[in-house]
C-alpha cells in the first residue's frame, strides 16, 4: 500500500508537492482544471483556489490515493474537489484528510463533486483523522448516471472540535448506493446531514450511520431519503452513548413520492450493556479494554 | 484446597439469593451442583467470578489460599478461574476468532490454538454468541474458557438444550482438555444428564440459595431428583452431610 507520500494527489497545508499521473487518469489541482477544462466550470461553480481533479478516462490497475493534509497553525483549506468517472470503468478510492498535530487549529473546508457516469462503479474509503482544536467541513455530492454503483464509507479516526458533514447522493435510473458512516466522537460538536436522492426508476440506497459519543460530545444526523420515483431506499442510523455528558440525536426523514417506491428506516440509540461488559471482564479483559472491544464491535457491525 | 467458599451470603436487587454457602473444590477434583430452576446455581456461578451486579453481604472467597472476595473478575480469571456462561449475551460486530485472540492465554497466533483443539473452526468467523444456534453457543463458551488455560472451570448449564449426541461430544472434550490435565470443575446442571459422562466426585444439590446435600454417588442424587422431585429433597433419606 502506498504511503501518504506518494499518494497520486498529495496536499499538504495549501501547497501540492506531488502529482502522479497514472495511466489512463488526469490528475490535476483544482485550479488547473477549470482553466484547462471550461466543461469543468459546471462543476466547480466558481474559480477554485485548491484541490483536486481526477478524471478516471481508461479502467486503472490500482486503487487511486489522495491525501490532503494540514502540517501548520491556522491553516485553512478551501477545496474543490472533482472526480469523474467514466463509463464503465470499476475505480477505488482512498482518501485521507488528516492534520498532523493534535493542537493545529487549522480549517478543512472541502466541497466536492463525483460524477459517476453510466455502468461505472465507485469504492471509496475516506479516512478522516484531525486534532481537538481543528474545525472541518466536508461538503459532498455523488451524482450517479445510469447503473452506477457507489460504496463511500467515511471513518473518523480522531475527531476535531467540529465537523459538519454534508452528503447529497442523487441516483439516476438502476444505479445504486451505499453510503456507510462510522466514527467515535469525544469533545466534540459533530452533525451530519447525508441526503439520498432517488431520482428515477429502479434507483436504490441504502444510509447506515454507527455513531459512538463519548465524553463531551454532541452529535447530530439528520438522514434523509427522497423517493421521487419507483425505488427502494433504506435508512439503518444506530447511535451508542458512551458517556453521560454526551448527547445524540438521530433524526431519520423519509419522503416519498412514487406510490411504487419502498422507503424504510431504523433508528436506535443504546449503552453499552452491563452485561456484555461482565462477560468480557470474565474473559480477562480490564474494562477499558472491554468496553473498547464492545465499541469497535459497534462501529463495525 | 483450590477453591474454598465459607458462609456466602448474597443480595440480588434487594433480596437475598445465596442463604450461606459453603463449598470446597480440590485440586483435579469434579463436583456437580444440582438444583430446581431460581434456586441459586447461576448466582453462585456468577459470584465465583466476581459480577459486581451481586452483593455479597457475608462470608468469603479463597482461591489457592487467596482471598479473592473483593477481587474484579478479570483479575480472577488471571488466577485461573474461568466460567462457561448458561445464557452468554451476544457481543455484535467481534467475531470470535477476534475475541479469542485477545483472551488467549496461548502464545503465538489463534490459528496454532485450533491445531490443538480441532473444534470450531466453523465458530471462529462468526459473531460472538449472535444468531447461533445451542449448540454452537455451548461450544463457543467452551472454546473461550479452554483458551484461558484455567485452573478451575464453573460450567452452567453446558448441558441445557444439548441432545444426547452434543452432550457426549462435549464430555469428551472436557475430558480431554480438563479432567486429563487435572484441572477441577463446577457442574453446574438442571437435568443432570451429564454426570453419566463426567462422573463428579461429589454432587451437591441446591435448594432455594442453600447447599443441602453432598453426595459422593451422584447415581444416588440423580435417582433421590428423579424419584422425589427437588421440593423433596429435604426429606430423602439418601441424602447426607446436611
Amino acid at each position: 500500500m502506498k504511503n501518504v507520500k506518494n499518494a497520486d494527489y498529495y496536499q499538504i497545508d495549501n501547497r501540492i508537492p506531488e502529482i502522479c499521473q497514472l495511466k489512463g487518469i488526469e490528475v490535476l489541482s483544482a485550479k488547473l482544471a477549470w482553466e484547462k477544462y471550461n466543461w469543468t466550470k459546471k462543476y466547480f461553480l466558481k474559480k477554485p483556489k485548491h484541490g483536486y481533479f481526477i478524471w478516471v478516462k481508461k479502467q486503472p490497475q490500482l486503487p487511486i490515493f489522495t491525501c490532503i493534509t494540514i502540517a501548520n497553525k491556522n491553516i485553512k483549506q478551501e477545496l474543490q474537489n472533482l472526480l469523474v468517472v467514466e463509463k464503465n470503468l470499476k475505480i477505488k478510492i482512498q482518501g485521507t484528510c488528516n492534520a498532523l498535530k493534535r493542537n493545529l487549529a487549522g480549517v478543512h473546508q472541502a466541497k466536492g463533486k463525483i460524477i459517476l457516469k453510466q455502468g461505472s462503479t465507485l469504492q471509496y474509503r475516506h479516512i478522516h483523522s484531525w486534532g481537538e482544536k481543528d474545525i472541518v467541513e466536508p461538503n459532498y455530492e455523488f451524482f450517479l448516471e445510469k447503473k452506477a454503483k457507489l460504496d463511500y464509507s467515511y471513518k473518523v479516526f480522531s475527531p476535531p472540535k467540529k465537523l459538519k458533514m454534508k452528503t447529497l447522493i442523487t441516483l439516476l435510473e438502476g444505479s445504486s448506493a451505499n453510503l456507510n458512516i462510522v466514527g467515535k466522537f469525544s469533545q466534540t460538536k459533530t452533525e451530519f446531514e447525508e441526503t439520498l436522492i432517488l431520482k428515477e426508476k429502479g434507483a436504490s440506497g441504502i444510509i447506515k450511520l454507527r455513531l459512538a459519543g463519548n465524553k463531551n460530545s454532541e452529535i447530530t444526523a439528520y438522514s434523509k431519503v427522497v423517493a421521487q420515483s419507483e425505488s427502494k431506499g433504506h435508512l439503518d442510523c444506530q447511535g451508542l452513548l458512551m458517556n453521560k455528558d454526551s448527547k445524540i440525536s438521530l433524526i431519520p426523514e423519509l419522503i416519498c413520492k412514487n406510490k411504487k417506491a419502498q422507503i424504510t428506516h431504523e433508528a436506535s440509540i443504546g449503552k453499552i450493556s452491563e452485561e456484555a461488559l461482565n462477560y468480557l471482564r470474565m474473559r480477562g479483559l480490564k474494562e477499558k479494554e472491554a468496553i473498547n472491544l464492545i465499541i469497535n464491535g459497534f462501529l463495525e457491525n | 484446597m483450590l477453591l474454598e467458599i465459607k458462609n456466602l451470603k448474597v443480595l440480588g436487587n434487594g433480596k437475598e439469593i445465596l442463604k450461606g454457602i459453603n463449598l470446597n473444590i480440590k485440586k483435579g477434583e469434579t463436583q456437580a451442583l444440582l438444583g430446581p430452576n431460581a434456586s441459586g446455581k447461576s448466582t453462585l456461578a456468577q459470584i465465583i467470578l466476581g459480577n459486581p451486579k451481586y452483593k455479597i453481604t457475608e462470608g468469603r472467597i479463597f482461591f489457592n489460599k487467596k482471598n479473592i472476595t473483593k477481587l474484579s473478575s478479570e483479575k480472577r480469571v488471571k488466577l485461573g478461574i474461568a466460567l462457561a456462561w448458561q445464557n452468554p449475551p451476544a457481543i455484535k460486530g467481534v467475531k470470535l476468532s477476534q475475541l479469542l485472540e485477545e483472551i488467549s492465554a496461548f502464545k503465538g497466533s489463534i490459528s496454532t490454538f485450533f491445531k490443538f483443539q480441532k473444534i470450531g473452526f466453523q465458530l471462529i468467523n462468526r459473531e460472538v454468541n449472535v444468531d447461533l444456534s445451542g449448540g454452537e453457543r455451548k461450544m463457543s463458551e467452551l472454546l473461550q474458557v479452554l483458551s484461558l488455560k484455567p485452573k478451575l472451570v464453573v460450567f452452567d448449564e453446558i448441558d441445557s438444550g444439548l441432545d444426547f449426541k452434543k452432550i457426549k461430544e462435549v464430555s469428551e472434550i472436557i475430558k480431554k482438555e480438563l479432567l486429563a490435565k487435572d484441572i477441577s470443575i463446577l457442574l453446574i446442571t438442571h437435568s443432570g444428564e451429564i454426570l453419566k459422562f463426567l462422573k463428579p466426585n461429589i454432587t451437591n444439590v441446591m435448594v432455594a440459595g442453600k447447599i443441602i446435600c453432598k453426595e459422593k454417588d451422584y447415581k444416588k442424587v440423580l435417582k433421590t431428583i428423579k424419584k422425589y422431585g427437588y421440593e423433596k429433597c429435604k426429606k430423602c433419606r439418601l441424602l447426607s452431610n446436611r
